[in-house]
């Protein structure tokens, strides 16, 4: 177990990583707040992030793995930016941002 | 130096965690922010000082607030407590917690012995090297169809995300 | 890691050999170097700021100011100081307490931490990192959610307000900013504090960037209009306007939680001149000499002092024309203010990109001396 040399190898990073990206699909999962599982996607994406910064340093020693991070940070970005919009608009209509009052097309 | 890297892993980790558990979506907003200050140092560590600073600039600067800004006007009329963490769901999300982390470390670490290593003096010196010169130039040359392709979606983004939260006509 | 550690590393072995700092580590430099900048230089000069306000906003409407605490009032900013601590330890109820404390800690942390990447002297940089101008212009960014956290957990419809429209201001006007910082970057290709600065001595005919070609001295007023809509200051205050919000998103705080706030503003002030001073005026360089031909003949204590002193000179000159303007202007309404910042400053700072790129390639990087110099002394040389 390489995790006792943290700054050498890429087990720590990897380890943040998986934590990062459960405990993402925890939060979109078990949320009802539609905020909240915005919350879960942006973790979600930041561990994608790390994970390509990670191997981009260890395994590549090139700038590919921080170029597709900076898309991922300016992609996350612009989709935060829609999806409150979005649940500002459904908010007006409902009056609630409980994502399972969004039923409209249930049954 | 290298404890700094642990106390920021921790960071990001345990943020999280509140993120993930916290019934109070504010309190899960500010816990976010730190974790991304804890992303923020790591990529520092691993050599992307640009990057670093995008996270930042970008996500404590632009997404948080954006966050703050929504919980802020969607809760101050109506004061809604929503109780967050249905019940039904928490064994099944304690399991794949305990489940998944695992899988996905083992996973990973595979996959890195997978691929071939870089030398250690190569990575030494890959991550010592200042980056903005490098991006700016990779941005123009290799990276020029993602560029363009991001400024297209950036846009997209800003003129939708007005259209949807404009005031009632 | 930055790529300065390497060379600072080596001047270090090469100072504290054979006596007991050898053994020191790197890291306890670089901390002791970057406490010691907060510490000596950032929080001091909160607290004086707020003296110095006050007895200027007491020439500029006619009266004395403050004059009783010490030798025209000197001590005022203590007497301040103990007031505030030990007033008493106040939330709201209703309020969130936890949001309640890390507020002004977060305001505080994002304007004392600009403080490293201040390039004070030529080779008295705390933290002279790769990316110390996109450094500074991040780390101001964590003071806007120390303001809405704390407007939102005041429990009071005010503040909350205050603390809305302060956050939307900071985060718009952090666009022009930036705008105006790229000219700076364009003509200088680096973003490194020390090497920005280093450019504009007056041997290497560049002089200050302000003179650089017309476009960088609208970016200049972009950039310093930008700063004052940053920090919240007149007439970009109405956040935390005396009379309209009942000082807006701070009503609720007293005591040392609202010092805190007031430090972090006087502290942010300084960094958004200082950012100023650095990219445009010159930071630390002397107005017609450039020191490097004076290095062998004064010692380099007397130098570095030399340059601190301009530097600080030029930032306290930014600083008391911030003051200036609170006291001479009224404030924009909400809506003009955001008017002005997507009408007005982010289509002249794009403006002043695109001029400033153009100059950069028509003349060669040339400054509006060089080439009237070309112009006079080639006669028909070309350039």
């Amino acid at each position: 177990m390489n995790l006792l040399d943290f700054s050498n190898s890429i087990e720590g990073y990897l380890l943040v990583s998986s934590i990062l990206l459960t405990l993402g699909i925890f939060s979109v999962l078990t949320r009802k707040n539609a905020i909240g599982i915005l919350l879960g996607v942006e973790l979600i994406l930041n561990a994608a992030g790390i994970n390509f910064v990670a191997f981009s340093k260890f395994h590549l020693a090139a700038l590919d793995g921080q170029m597709v991070t900076l898309f991922i940070i300016l992609i996350a970005a612009a989709e935060a930016a829609v999806a409150l919009a979005i649940i500002l608009r459904f908010y007006r209509l409902k009056q609630t941002i409980d994502a399972d009052e969004a039923s409209l097309l249930r049954n | 130096m290298k404890w700094i890297l642990l106390v920021a892993e921790l960071l990001t980790v345990g943020s999280a965690l509140i993120v993930a558990i916290n019934p109070n979506i504010l309190y899960s907003a500010v816990f976010l922010l730190f974790s991304f200050l804890g992303v923020a140092v790591m990529y520092l560590f691993a050599g992307a000082d640009f990057l670093a600073g995008v996270q930042v600039v970008v996500y404590v600067g632009g997404v948080t607030i954006l966050i703050l800004f929504a919980i802020m006007l969607t809760q101050w009329l109506y004061r809604l407590k929503l109780k967050d963490i249905g019940s039904k769901f928490v064994v099944p999300g304690v399991v794949l917690a305990l489940g998944l982390v695992p899988f996905l470390h083992r996973g990973l670490t595979e996959l890195g012995k997978m691929v071939q290593a870089a030398p250690p003096e190569k990575m030494a010196e890959f991550a010592g090297s200042p980056k903005t010169a490098l991006i700016g130039k990779a941005l123009l040359t290799n990276y020029l169809l993602p560029f363009e392709a991001i400024t297209i979606l950036l846009l997209g983004a800003l003129v939708g995300a007005v259209w949807l939260a404009r005031p009632k006509a | 890691m930055p790529a300065n550690s390497a060379l600072f590393a080596q001047s270090l072995t090469q100072w504290t050999q054979g006596t007991w700092f050898a053994s020191v580590p790197i890291w306890v430099w670089a901390l002791v170097s970057a406490l010691l900048v907060i510490y000596m230089l950032a929080l001091p000069f909160g607290g004086i700021a707020t003296y110095v306000e006050r007895k200027i906003a007491a020439d500029i409407q006619d009266r004395i100011g403050p004059n009783r605490v010490g030798p025209l009032g000197i001590f005022q900013f203590a007497a301040d100081a103990i007031k505030m601590i030990s007033k008493e330890d106040y939330v709201p109820p209703g309020g969130d307490r936890f949001l309640f404390n890390i507020a002004p800690v977060l305001v505080v942390v994002g304007s004392c931490a600009g403080f490293v990447a201040l390039p004070l002297a030529q080779y008295l940089v705390a933290g002279d990192i790769n990316i110390g101008v996109f450094y500074i212009m991040a780390i101001t960014t964590i003071i806007a959610p120390g303001i809405l956290l704390g407007s939102w957990a005041s429990e009071n419809k005010w503040s909350l307000l205050g603390g809305l429209r302060s956050a939307a201001q900071i985060v718009s006007y952090e666009i022009p900013v930036a705008l105006s910082i790229l000219p700076v970057i364009l003509i200088s290709g680096s973003l490194q504090m020390g090497e920005i600065v280093k450019q504009q001595g007056w041997q290497s005919g560049h002089f200050w960037n302000v003179f650089h070609n017309p476009f960088t001295l609208i970016a200049f007023f972009i950039l310093f209009v930008g700063g004052l809509a940053e920090t919240n200051r007149i007439p970009f205050d109405l956040p935390e306007a005396e009379s309209e919000l009942v000082s807006g998103f701070n009503t609720e705080f007293s005591g040392m939680r609202f010092g805190l706030y007031a430090l972090g503003e006087f502290v942010d002030v300084f960094v958004m001149c200082a950012l100023v001073t650095t990219l445009f005026l010159g930071g630390w360089q002397l107005p017609f000499v450039e020191l490097d031909k004076f290095m062998i003949t004064l010692p380099s204590g007397l130098i570095a002092l030399i340059q601190v002193g301009f530097f600080l000179g030029k930032t306290f000159v930014m600083v008391f024309v911030v003051m200036w303007l609170r006291w001479t202007l009224p404030r924009l309404r909400v809506d003009q203010l955001m008017g002005l910042c997507w009408k007005g400053m982010v289509p002249i700072a794009l403006f002043n990109i695109l001029g400033t790129a153009i100059w950069m390639w028509a003349f060669k990087g040339q400054s509006m001396l060089q080439v009237a110099l070309g112009l006079f002394s080639g006669g028909g040389s070309s350039h």
